[in-house]
């Protein structure tokens, strides 16, 4: 049994002090240490893209990382999108609307994969949101309809 | 009703969307409870093996290891698992049911299969212990080749048997050989279909906590069937159905294994959990995904179709291989769809189908989305094509020929379905629905205009067409209970899961639409057995059709009896009487009326009597068992461009036309179809189980199982058609599987299409841009 | 898997033959090995630690039988394999060709079984690991050999 490391993460704005193991898996320290449920696990092995979260900003995957690697650093995690009362942001409207989810399992993946994808890119075209969701595996909808609510996000102002 | 429903055919967004967005919808993985232990699984490495000892004396010394339990523990609880579905009473049938132990004992027939169970701290100091459990096997050679499999020299998996014969039927409807007798062309083949995974992005996983002190067991699953899980363990564990609750929260992704039931999972935790008395939670890994669920689409057909010159067929002859994997617990659902689908659209006087269901040392088969359908599809479809060419025949054209007529339904096939009812169609019309396919696609266009053109450039396109015809919506039953209550809000509980279809809008849909409420304030209660605990569950595209038709009849309860009490209190005639916005008022005086949440407590008085032959509250339950299926059907329509240097396939157009019946919300239809879509494209070009032979799986992970992404599938054009069910009030049929039936059928067609000349003949699935390589230059020869 | 191929010692065939049998030298050229020893006649005890793509560092407990021997001709080799990771059972067979020079030609030609999780998901790289490792001991065991016969 490896010796606790502590870490000192910010997640959502939150500044969080624990103790880790160091093979603690981010996504495991997320999702139980943290309770933040939202960010998914479907792989374990980076290709799915259900564990994606915003590092310091930059979309990773949290299961091939480990919780000792974001000592220091700023997460943010599908809970942080929705307004104080749960509002949708414009993001999440778009997928509503557009039917973007079905069983709702990869889509913390593609909303934190997105927002940062619009965040750069304001004005992209459709083969750059095609590529754009092309790492994240979805097993429900073929796509359609999450290039729909990509597209739609994109046409509006985002945060 | 007088207004037309203002939420059938509507798109609706979900109601069950914020909280999926949001974060805040629960999964079996979420669950957390104070105390709770973690388990994982010693698994076999071999695919064929005796057991010569298990040593987990190491495991069990290991800090954080609570128990380490193998089959020698389970004393009275080692029995096989149950038969799910009994072979349906098809004359002459053999079947030999052998069901996997939920722990191995004295023998390991595929790779995964749980040989120990290690209950600790954390998943990390399980999976530690795994390694500390020494499992002797003495390895036997594995069966994987179907044909081999039955030689006489093949090893034999399951030892009480004189072989690895697992079923053999023969169905038949008129005499093959006298259509084969009349036929002016007999086409002939071999075809393959290879195994895929369902890959829901969501693994399974089980939670359990017993309460002894309130005796009472709580079980979250990723089942697709809670219902039947809550009595099956229920039965096993020696409690009353009403001890263990059931709990299938959201889910991510269901696609058939998850209804595979009694996997060793949900029958060890809660008996491991009655004796630690700690909540234990497990969750699959990707990896033991691909070994412990199960998977399938192996079968290897060899058939012909009799002919006329006209393309008329006459009758087919199909004998086939089906691989059950080391297992047989579901029957022959799969192999009799497949026998069932390959009629489709077509007019078939003569038929016999033969198919012998093998054991192989590899993962148990279930049926997958589609469910042996696609591969009947393949077979029809991959004949009238070869005939077409041979009879010279436009592809359209022959398969117009053979449409069964729209006046000659319901059309009675006489073989048996997985039902167990006659294959019977009972509503459609096949030439529309291909016509406007052909239209829509362009085909005539294309194959008279663009195709030449484009090939004197040197570009190798190719159109596909393909029919299908899917049996949905069928039985035993589903359940529904709507309450109005008094804040007027509506509560509609049943007890079907949820796996993505939108069960919580659809239903809330059918709802809102008898009771004049809005869809929003229909609060749909899913897969909890606590809410409601009779029914079967999803699966064979029956969700909508059955605990829909269910939900609807419980509302059309409740409607009458919000009728009846308002015309009492506000004395109108109940024919005078209409219920929308919320409220139930006079036509003729809009203003004399109350809201359904008022009428709602005046329903359930504190003072006073509820009169005899009522009962309190406005609620009712309801239930809907058809006696048959009913039938859905389509066309799907493909352009493809294929690059013979690279073998490299570009899908530049997809179209599916298909009728679903009554449609009650298209935007999720239509996500059904892309769904499917994308999985058979999968199928067709990119997914394949690997095998080697002794039964390894040499791609256990999506790094080497390549699922469809974002750029692999084409946007999806669709078109829809309605035929209404006579089977059901509001017309439903199914919807959930049609995605993927044809479209190994389509892709291979178009694909031989834009080869066209190479001699390439496509007779299997999955392609891949090498085995595609490989056939171009075996044809160059 | 199967791996075969040729390599070309630059010594007489006896002397070849030797350094096949001494269980230290095959430890040092071996990648990965942690310890080899020889636990009877003809039968060979080990510890390896083999890297193939994901995994790094899986950990093997080996056992190696001699059989068929004709030297310093050739002989054969049963492999068993056992480790946390998955499993490898197989044969070998080598035979020494003397040349003048003298050289030795050694064909090899072996079938490995792989299985568990290495089989799973180190597929596309078992092979190639599989020859690299072969090569690296074999011009090992050569420079091992030209030291031997350096030295007189």
């Amino acid at each position: 049994m490896s010796a606790a490391i502590a870490i000192r993460v910010r997640v959502n704005g939150v500044r969080h002090e624990r103790d880790v193991e160091a093979r603690l898996l981010l996504s495991d320290f997320i999702r139980q240490d943290l309770a933040l449920t939202g960010t998914h696990v479907g792989c374990e092995h980076g290709v799915c893209g259900a564990c994606t979260v915003l590092f310091d900003g930059e979309p990773v995957r949290s299961c091939i990382m480990l919780a000792v690697q974001a000592d220091g650093h700023d997460l943010q995690t599908v809970e942080a999108l929705a307004g104080p009362a749960g509002e949708l942001n414009p993001l999440q409207s778009a997928f509503r609307a557009e039917h973007g989810l079905q069983c709702g399992f990869c889509t913390p993946g593609f909303l934190m994969t997105l927002t940062a994808f619009l965040r750069d890119n304001p004005a992209p075209t459709d083969s750059e949101i095609r590529d754009a969701l092309s790492a994240n595996l979805c097993r429900c909808t073929g796509y359609h309809h999450i290039f729909e609510a990509a597209k739609r996000a994109s046409r509006s102002t985002l945060p | 009703m007088p207004a037309a429903p203002p939420y059938l055919r509507a798109r609706v967004p979900r109601n069950e969307d914020a909280r999926l967005l949001t974060g805040r919808a629960l999964f079996v993985d979420d669950v957390q409870l104070p105390g709770m232990l973690h388990v994982a699984f010693v698994r076999s490495e071999h695919a064929h093996g005796r057991i010569t000892s298990i040593d987990a004396s190491a495991a069990r010394l290991r800090p954080g290891v609570h128990a380490v339990y193998t089959a020698a523990d389970l004393g009275d609880y080692l029995k096989p698992g149950p038969i799910l579905v009994s072979p349906p009473p098809i004359p002459n049938l053999v079947f030999h049911g052998c069901t996997q132990l939920p722990l191995a004992k004295d023998k390991v027939r595929h790779v995964g299969e749980p040989i120990a169970m290690i209950v600790a701290d954390s998943r990390y100091v399980a999976e530690d212990a795994i390694r500390d459990v020494v499992v002797e096997i003495a390895p036997i050679d594995a069966v994987v080749d179907l044909e081999k499999g039955l030689a006489a020299d093949a090893p034999l998996i399951h030892e009480h048997l004189t072989s690895n014969l697992a079923a053999h039927v023969i169905q038949r409807k008129g005499n093959y050989a006298s259509a084969k007798a009349k036929a002016d062309i007999i086409v002939k083949r071999r075809f393959h279909y290879d195994r895929g995974v369902s890959a829901a992005i969501e693994n399974r996983a089980v939670v359990v906590d017993w309460n002894p002190k309130s005796e009472e067991m709580t079980i979250w699953d990723t089942t697709q069937a809670p219902i039947p899980i809550r009595n099956g363990l229920a039965a096993m564990l020696g409690l009353l159905e009403s001890q263990v609750n059931v709990i299938a929260p959201f889910v991510g992704g269901g696609f058939g294994p998850k209804i595979m039931m009694f996997y060793p999972e949900e029958l060890l935790l809660p008996w491991a959990a009655m004796r630690l008395n700690r909540p234990l939670k497990w969750t699959e890994d990707r990896q033991e995904n691909f070994y412990a669920t199960t998977q399938e689409r192996g079968q290897v057909h060899d058939a012909e179709m009799a002919l006329t010159k006209d393309g008329r067929i006459l009758g087919v002859h199909d004998v086939f291989l089906f691989d059950t994997g080391a297992y047989d617990p579901y029957g022959l659902t799969i192999p009799i769809n497949s026998q069932c689908t390959l009629i489709g659209p077509y007019d078939i006087p003569d038929y016999e189908s033969e198919f012998t269901a093998v054991f192989t040392n590899k993962t148990i088969v279930t049926p997958v989305r589609g469910a042996g359908r696609q591969h009947g599809v393949f077979v029809s479809e991959r004949l009238l094509d070869l005939a077409a060419r041979e009879l010279g025949i436009d592809r359209v054209e022959i398969r117009k020929r053979n449409l069964i007529g729209p006046d000659k339904f319901p059309v009675n096939h006489e073989i048996m379905f997985q039902d167990s009812a006659p294959l019977i169609y009972d509503s459609g019309d096949y030439l529309p629905t291909l016509e406007q396919a052909a239209e829509i696609i362009g085909y005539e266009q294309f194959i008279r205009e663009e195709q030449p053109r484009l090939r004197a450039e040197g570009r190798h396109v190719g159109v596909g067409v393909a029919c299908y015809v899917e049996g949905t919506g069928i039985g035993p039953y589903e359940g529904a209970r709507v309450t109005i209550e008094p804040s007027g809000k509506v509560r509609c509980a049943t007890g079907v899961g949820t796996q993505g279809q939108g069960h919580f809008t659809v239903f809330a849909q059918l709802v809102a639409d008898v009771l004049g409420v809005n869809v929003v304030d229909v609060k749909v209660v899913t897969g909890d057995t606590r809410e409601f605990h009779w029914g079967t569950g999803t699966f064979a595209s029956r969700g909508a059709v059955v605990a829909g038709s269910a939900c609807h009849a419980a509302a059309s309860n409740v409607r009458e009896k919000v009728l009846n009490l308002a015309s009492v209190l506000l004395n109108v005639p109940p024919d005078r009487l209409e219920l929308s916005g919320g409220r139930v008022f006079d036509t003729d005086d809009p203003q004399r009326g109350m809201s359904l949440g008022e009428l709602s407590g005046k329903a359930n008085p504190l003072r006073g009597a509820v009169r005899p032959g009522t009962e309190p509250g406005l609620e009712s339950t309801a239930y809907f068992g058809p006696d048959r299926g009913s039938t859905a059907s389509g066309v799907h329509a493909i352009i493809v461009e294929v690059d013979p240097e690279t073998a490299t396939v570009e899908i530049k157009r997809y179209l599916v036309v298909h009728d679903c019946g009554t449609i009650i919300n298209p935007m999720l239809v239509e996500g059904q179809i892309h769904g499917g879509v994308a999985h058979g494209i999968g199928n067709a070009f990119y997914e394949k189980l690997v095998y080697d032979e002794q039964g390894q799986l040499l791609n256990a992970s999506f790094m080497d199982y390549l699922l469809p992404t974002a750029t692999d599938v084409p946007m999806i054009e669709t078109a829809h058609r309605e035929t209404p069910s006579p089977y059901n009030v509001v017309g439903l049929k199914g919807v959930g599987e049609a995605g993927c039936i044809p479209t190994g059928a389509v892709f291979a067609q178009a694909v031989e299409d834009a080869l066209a000349g190479s001699g390439v003949e496509i007779t299997e699935i999955p392609l891949s841009p090498n085995r595609l390589f490989e056939l171009i230059e075996a044809a160059r020869k | 898997m199967i791996l075969s191929g040729t390599f070309t010692f630059e010594g007489p065939r006896a002397r070849v033959w030797d350094i096949l049998q001494d269980p230290d030298v095959l430890a040092k050229a071996l990648p990965g090995t942690k310890t080899l020893t020889k636990v009877g006649d003809d039968r060979y005890q080990g510890v390896m630690k083999v890297s193939v793509g994901p995994m790094s560092a899986a950990e093997f407990n080996i056992t190696v039988e001699l059989k068929d021997k004709v030297e310093p001709e050739k002989f054969s080799m049963v492999i068993d394999g056992k480790g946390g990771v998955g499993f490898t059972k197989g044969t070998a067979t080598i035979v020494l060709d003397e040349q003048p020079g003298p050289i030795t030609v050694m064909t090899y030609t072996s079938d490995v079984q792989i299985g568990g999780k290495i089989a799973a998901v180190g597929q596309r790289l078992l092979e190639s690991v599989g020859k690299m490792m072969t090569k690296q001991a074999l011009e090992a065991l050569n420079r091992e050999l030209k030291a031997r016969l350096g030295s007189g």
